[in-house]
């Protein structure tokens, strides 16, 4: 239909009925043979007779010369119209009623058809219905939006609903404000349309009641209201009202308020999704972070077919990876507990009371008890003591007095110690303190009850691929976070790597090594600090350093772990150096046959001799660590 | 016997008005929109068509317009039956091609008189 005259469109509504009564009536009227059907030729006659004055009410009020209706006078059309639709009702159904042989062969089916065009003519007087029972009126293309029209006044409330059905929406109708309150309460519905004026509850206390409670304050509500009333209009905007209508309604106005309020809500309804997936899936995100996340779990958001489900199909993607990755990471964890814990039972714990410095017993720069020696390096000795102060376990280590002695050399190391008390990760073993006490220099750290690297292997010979893999997992990390900060450890070497009973690595010395860089090389064989088979060759050679050097010695350390063997040995100090600089090393694969194939690529990567052909950054080998299957 | 396509999307209009037709001798056939209409017109051989000026799809004006450009209906007479009655509605029906022009709800006698007027007098 390409109406657009609203009149016209009523009067074309109304008419079409009553064309239909008129001409089913005069139809059957030329098959009745008189005057066998006298009686029922009278009936016909009435019928038509009630059906054109229809037509005469509706030509003089919905005349071709106008534009608009008021809704009195529409009203007054609706009841001059039930006159004649009630004796056309009469006299079909006395017809119908009556027995005796049909005149013709579709007579009754014809009257029935009178009877449905005189039902359509006007909204009937409604029967007292049960509350709610404004049932959908048409479910035809529901898809454009459902409606509620809430009108106290039949004859409008019919209006609207054919002009909305028009338009292709389902439209549902409430006599009054509760009905309307009830229907909302049970329908689905998009957009309530409402009536300002009604006896009982006026337009004014539905929506008052509308955006008071959570579930329809969002319904948007568009009044319907004489243009005159602009008070009442302004007080439903102000309590949140989106619209308005002033009747008389213009059709154009209508349609647009409308549409505009549908896509509105389709927007805001839109957005709500929207917030509610997202919501999911940042709360996936802290899952993961808790370590809670379980895959699949973001399954409904993944579906959409927007961002946000792309969004989430690449977190539950990741997030399943990460599982995967950390239940392979804890069974490799497990294996290098059971090495550590069997290598722990054979190593003889012989405590040593005394060392070069200090002895058991003794009290140590104003807050230590001095408890044992742990051990002792290139640097100096490490002793256990008590923190008295804290009453904690901490590590002593006093430095070679060589190191420290000039002004220069101490600010340095300060500078170094400094920055790698920045270092705080579970993998590394945490700097405290920097003094001197008695002319001896010291250096305090955390106390980890374990035995080194170099202790298992000795004890093991070489360890599992699993459990190798897990200490070089914890080298990778703790290299990580110290290259972030700047720091490079330059002695990375199974005697400086912790491992607690549970497994968990602890590298100490970050930044200690740099104490000896100015003396580092071959020129003071005192000074060398570690051994030569875990130094990349720019370190041998005294050229700069950076955060590859370090992944060089966790290659050498992971060979070893692997194969039980350094990856260049040399019966003494001068043709190990002269090796390390220009033999490659064999693939572990061929001295044990377990290590796969990524791993065997990875460690002779580590071990190249020019940095460029290294693997670049900690973060890199941590990742290729956690790819090995 | 005169063959007549009546044109009419409201299912009730078209019962009733081929029925009437019929009994009064006419050989009636029908179409639901206004393109099914310009088709069936085309392609077939009446002698006269009722045409809905309220149709979807194609409106019965557009569909008399489509019915005067096609060679085989250039003249094949046309009554346009309108539920406007709005004034001008007989002039825009007689521009669009129609033949000629009623308003429903249709005065059958009228109507009849006019179809009648049409097939006698040829178009």
């Amino acid at each position: 239909m390409s109406l657009s005259n609203p009149v016209a469109e009523l009067r074309h509504d109304l008419r079409t009925p009553v064309n239909h009564i008129v001409g089913y009536a005069e139809m059957l009227l030329e098959d009745l043979e008189l005057p066998t059907h006298a009686s029922e030729k009278a009936a016909l006659e009435q019928t038509v007779t009630a059906a054109r004055q229809a037509l005469e009410v509706i030509s003089l009020v919905l005349a071709p010369t106008r534009n608009s209706v008021t809704v009195t006078e529409l009203t007054e059309l609706y009841a001059k119209l039930a006159e004649p639709q009630r004796r056309i009702i009469e006299m079909v159904e006395g017809l119908l009623g009556a027995t005796g042989e049909e005149p013709t062969p579709t007579f009754a089916e014809d009257l029935r058809r009178i009877l449905a065009a005189a039902g359509r003519l006007v909204p009937r007087e409604e029967p007292a219905k049960p509350v709610g029972a404004a049932e959908p009126i048409s479910t035809e293309d529901a898809g454009k939006g459902r409606l509620l029209v809430v009108d106290d006044e039949p004859g409008n409330r019919d209006l609207l609903r054919r002009r909305l059905e028009r338009e292709g929406y389902t439209v549902l109708t409430a006599a009054g404000g509760r009905e309307a309150l009830d229907v909302v309460g049970r329908e689905s519905v998009d957009i309530v349309l409402l009536d300002v004026l009604m006896p009982e509850m006026d337009g004014l206390a539905v929506l008052d009641h509308l955006k008071s409670a959570a579930a329809t304050r969002d319904l948007p509500v568009i009044m319907i209201s004489a243009l005159d009333d602009l008070a009442a209009i302004a007080r439903c905007i102000e309590q949140g009202a989106e619209d308005y209508l002033p009747k008389p309604f213009e059709p154009a106005i209508l349609r647009a308020r409308i549409a505009a309020t549908m896509q509105k809500k389709r927007w805001r309804d839109q957005e709500r999704e929207q917030l509610r997936a997202l919501g999911y899936v940042t709360a996936a995100a802290s899952a993961v972070e808790a370590g809670a996340y379980k895959p699949g779990l973001l399954a409904d958001v993944a579906r959409r077919t927007d961002a946000i489900g792309r969004l989430a199909r690449v977190m539950d993607r990741m997030a399943a990876h990460v599982h995967q990755r950390e239940s392979r990471l804890q069974e490799r964890l497990g294996r290098l507990r059971d090495e550590v814990g069997v290598a722990r039972a054979s190593i003889e714990t012989s405590e040593v009371a005394e060392g070069p410095n200090l002895r058991s017993g003794e009290r140590f720069a104003g807050r230590y008890e001095v408890v044992s020696v742990l051990g002792r390096g290139g640097m100096g000795t490490v002793y256990r003591a008590r923190d008295l102060e804290l009453d904690d376990d901490v590590a002593i280590k006093t430095l070679r007095p060589e190191l420290l002695s000039d002004e220069l050399s101490r600010e340095r190391f300060k500078d170094e110690i400094r920055l790698a008390r920045r270092i705080s990760h579970r993998n590394v073993v945490r700097t405290h303190d920097f003094g001197e006490s008695g002319g001896v220099w010291y250096l305090t750290m955390e106390y980890v009850e374990g035995i080194t690297v170099r202790d298992l292997l000795d004890s093991r010979g070489r360890l599992e691929v699993a459990a190798a893999l897990a200490l070089g997992m914890q080298l990778a990390e703790s290299l990580a976070v110290a290259h972030e900060v700047g720091v490079i450890h330059r002695d990375i070497k199974p005697q400086n790597l912790l491992l607690d009973p549970d497994g968990v690595l602890k590298v100490m010395d970050f930044g200690i090594a740099r104490l000896s860089e100015r003396s580092t090389g071959l020129t003071e064989a005192g000074l060398i600090i570690g051994t030569p088979a875990y130094m990349s060759p720019e370190q041998i050679t005294g050229e700069p350093v950076d955060q590859r050097s370090d992944l060089y010695a966790a290659g050498a350390v992971l060979y070893e772990c692997l194969t039980g063997r350094a990856p260049v040995d040399a019966p003494n100090m001068v043709s190990l150096f002269a090796r390390v600089l220009s033999e490659e090393p064999v693939a572990p694969s061929t001295l044990v046959p377990d290590v796969p194939p990524a791993v065997d690529d990875l460690v002779l990567q580590l071990l190249a001799k020019h940095p460029d052909d290294r693997v670049q950054y900690a973060v890199v080998l941590l990742e290729r660590l956690q790819a090995v299957g | 016997m005169p063959k007549i396509l009546l044109v009419e999307d409201n299912e009730m209009n078209r019962d009733m008005l081929s029925r009437r037709l019929m009994r009064r001798g006419y050989e009636v056939e029908m179409a639901t929109d206004g393109l099914e209409g310009v088709t069936m017109a085309v392609a077939g051989t009446y002698d006269l068509v009722l045409m809905d000026m309220s149709l979807p799809g194609i409106d019965g004006w557009e569909a008399t317009r489509r019915l005067r450009q096609a060679p085989e209906t250039t003249t094949l007479p046309i009554i346009a039956l309108t539920a406007h009655a709005m004034a001008g509605d007989r002039e825009r029906a007689l521009e669009a091609g129609c033949s000629d022009y009623d308003t429903k709800p249709v005065e059958f006698d009228r109507l009849l008189g006019k179809i009648t007027a049409l097939l006698s007098g040829g178009a």
